[in-house]
């Protein structure tokens, strides 16, 4: 079912790590020489920058090309002639995708990926358009079939290309999906939570086969999305559309819901974190880890709103201050240990790429955060005065 | 063949030791794990939060607080932090130089920014400079590049980068005639003046390995101020060529010293610029369509070609 061959990416994935480990000093100049040519894959990779521009140059010139075609040979066309051609287009994206890959054997190279992402695009509006467009009477209870159309297709693309973020597409159609089936708010939140659930329970059975193989990675990342998905199904602060307004004032999404389900969710927001944390630090998951330590701020977040508190200026110090904390605690524990290491857990660096990857985004970060934590310079007038937050400096009320 | 079967035969062939087989069956195993990049991550978390809540208190309660209060925190804060690295810090080397320790970074990185924050609250209470903002920045780009050279801090660094270009932006700002012209002038300026200084500094081998946050921060602003140049309706003709002649150096530049985001801009900003001249007045939806069609053939074509070339595995 998969597109490229098992062997193909154990290869591909054992260059990369020879990379690394020469890289690190685990191997002498020699041996990396020598390996190298036993881990020769036939599969066209590219540099991550390549790969981005090749990935949008393959978007505009895709979607350009469909819209060029119903421009040209169709004067005044109706919704379902679009919809019928932009189907047409869809399966030519795919087919356009396939041969990339069983042609000239790209991999993760940008055009075909492109070409993918276009075809799942091209379905569900051209579904959308050719069963939808033509009368506004068209029964409400067949509109479903459009995300869910969305789900298969990138549920497919996920399974055929192995692309992470065509399972989080999938995740997202699915999402979209029981409010055509039912307007009950609550009965929506348990639905998408419970078909990330089923998700979750599939992948955990098929992802226990592939420890330590190529694909052990793939499944780690869906996992993750999987347990992220249903905390933000679940977390009715955080999926409530008016958002910022309720954080702000610190009023309750309650009376959206039954109360029994309100606190139900609030018990849950606080369980699931160290149930994910656990599974993540059991299977030693970078991604689940991630998700589980996303999920526990989240919740520190959330808790305010959820129980109707107001906010106060020092919840972002404590916050920070018990992040600092425990990432403070858990080096130190880990560093007394013997070795360095403490029930197979270390806070030394054992990856080239940990390193690559905070020299890469730290500048980054450095440029970002002046601008959004220090106060907005003072305007030129002199009458200007700071008001002590009487004036509502920083944002907030001065009573707050 | 998963790699713990290659790690079993290559050890087998003899191409690596017992030692090396053991340890790296082990890392392919996760053991030990790294949890490097998730505490560093939390810890960068932890500085910002405790910094912007820090900010956001001091600015609603200051009144209630007291300067001295206040100051005194702050401060506080900065004594321990500069004391903390000063005293910690491994002796200056040109040369890279690792952190001391795992929290160093950090500590740095808090110091800076509560800096920030002090000198915010200082001229926001007593208005020392009579709102000259300016120079705040310019004397705190100056300081964050002493501790970043210092320390070899990336971060701190980056925060000299945007207070240097902010002292730019604000110092155009209080001119009479403050329009889009004399903002890309500025931009053009800070780009001459931080490119020229990287390029000195990384021959007298200062902290060479700093030269790649310097080279794409100014390729990124220079770009933007060139196609905002590009983007004029009148006059955009010198804008366009500096536009060419500026894709074509990052190319080059990306090209012979294999760093593929220089490519990658004068790729983007190229086709930007380019596409925008010419279809510009153009009202047929045919005709731009069947541009894009084409340019963006030509455009993969090319970079397929020197992916082949020049591209190598992310």
């Amino acid at each position: 079912m998969r597109i490229y061959s098992a062997s193909s990416e154990e290869t591909l994935r054992a260059r990369k790590l020879l990379e690394d480990w020469a890289g690190e000093g685990f191997l002498t100049k020699e041996q990396y020489q020598r390996l190298e040519h036993e881990t020769v894959s036939e599969l066209r990779t590219s540099n991550i920058f390549l790969r981005l521009i090749l990935f949008l140059f393959t978007l505009i010139g895709s979607g350009a090309a469909a819209a060029l075609f119903i421009v040209v040979f169709f004067s005044r066309p109706s919704g379902q002639t679009i919809g019928i051609f932009l189907l047409i287009f869809a399966a030519i994206c795919y087919a356009a995708a396939e041969a990339a890959v069983s042609q000239a054997r790209l991999y993760r190279h940008g055009i075909e990926e492109a070409l993918a992402v276009c075809s799942v695009v091209l379905l569900c509006v051209g579904m959308q358009f050719a069963l939808f467009s033509r009368s506004p009477y068209s029964p409400d209870s067949l509109h479903w079939l459009v995300p869910a159309a969305g789900v298969v297709f990138s549920f497919w693309i996920w399974h055929r290309f192995g692309l992470w973020y065509a399972f989080l597409a999938a995740m997202i159609f699915a999402a979209s999906l029981p409010r055509y089936w039912t307007p009950s708010h609550s009965a929506q939140h348990v639905t998408v939570a419970l078909l990330y659930a089923i998700g979750l329970l599939w992948v955990t059975a098929v992802r226990s086969r592939h420890r330590f193989d190529y694909l052990e990675g793939e499944y780690s990342v869906v996992e993750a999305l999987l347990w992220l998905g249903i905390y933000l199904a679940i977390n009715l602060q955080l999926s409530s559309l008016n958002l910022r307004g309720q954080w702000w004032a610190g009023t309750r999404a309650a009376f959206e819901f039954a109360r029994p389900f309100y606190w139900t969710t609030w018990v849950l927001i606080w369980a699931l974190p160290p149930v994910i944390l656990a599974r993540g630090v059991r299977q030693k998951d970078r991604f689940v880890i991630a998700v589980g330590a996303i999920a526990a701020i989240l919740t520190f977040l959330s808790n305010k709103p959820y129980l109707g508190w107001p906010r106060h200026t020092w919840d972002p110090m404590l916050l920070g201050m018990l992040l600092a904390g425990t990432a403070l605690f858990i080096q130190r524990w880990l560093a007394h240990g013997p070795g360095g290491i403490r029930h197979g857990f270390t806070a030394a660096r054992l990856s080239g790429k940990d390193k690559y990857w905070m020299n890469a985004v730290s500048p980054v970060l450095g440029l970002v955060t002046p601008q959004a934590i220090t106060p907005s310079p003072q305007t030129s007038s002199p009458d200007f005065r700071f008001d002590g937050g009487a004036s509502g400096g920083g944002g907030a009320g001065g009573d707050f | 063949m998963t790699i713990l079967d290659r790690l079993e035969h290559w050890n087998e062939q003899g191409a690596i030791s017992l030692d090396q087989h053991a340890y790296l069956a082990g890392l392919c195993r996760r053991e030990p794990f790294s949890l490097f990049l998730e505490l560093n991550v939390l810890l960068y978390a932890g500085v910002l939060a405790f910094v912007a809540g820090l900010g956001w208190t001091f600015t609603t309660w200051s009144e209630q607080l007291g300067d001295v209060l206040v100051l005194t925190v702050l401060s506080a804060i900065l004594a321990a932090c500069f004391w903390y690295c000063f005293s910690r810090a491994p002796a200056w080397s040109p040369a890279e130089t690792p952190a001391p320790t795992a929290v160093f970074d950090y500590v740095l990185y808090l110091g800076s920014l509560v800096w920030c924050v002090e000198l915010a609250y200082l001229e926001n209470r007593f208005h020392v400079l009579s709102g000259q903002w300016d120079f705040y920045l310019l004397a705190t780009a100056v300081f964050f590049f002493f501790l970043a050279y210092r320390f070899d801090n990336r971060f701190v660094l980056s925060l000299a980068l945007s207070s240097l270009a902010g002292w730019f932006g604000l110092t155009i700002s209080r001119w009479p005639a403050h329009q889009d012209a004399v903002y890309r002038q500025c931009a053009l300026l800070y780009c001459l003046v931080v490119g020229l200084g990287a390029l000195l500094l990384q021959r007298r081998g200062l902290k060479p390995h700093f030269s790649g946050t310097y080279l794409n921060i100014v390729a990124n602003v220079l770009f933007w101020a060139l196609l905002s140049g590009v983007f004029n309706r009148r006059g955009y003709g010198v804008w366009f060529v500096a536009l060419v002649l500026a894709c074509g150096a990052s190319l080059a530049w990306g090209l012979t010293r294999r760093q593929f985001a220089f490519v990658a801009y004068s790729a983007l900003y190229g086709y930007v610029g380019i596409s925008s001249i010419l279809i510009r007045d153009i009202r047929d939806e045919t005709f731009i369509l069947s541009y894009f069609v084409i340019t963006a053939v030509v455009m993969l074509v090319v970079l397929v070609q020197i992916a082949r070339r020049f591209g190598r595995p992310a």
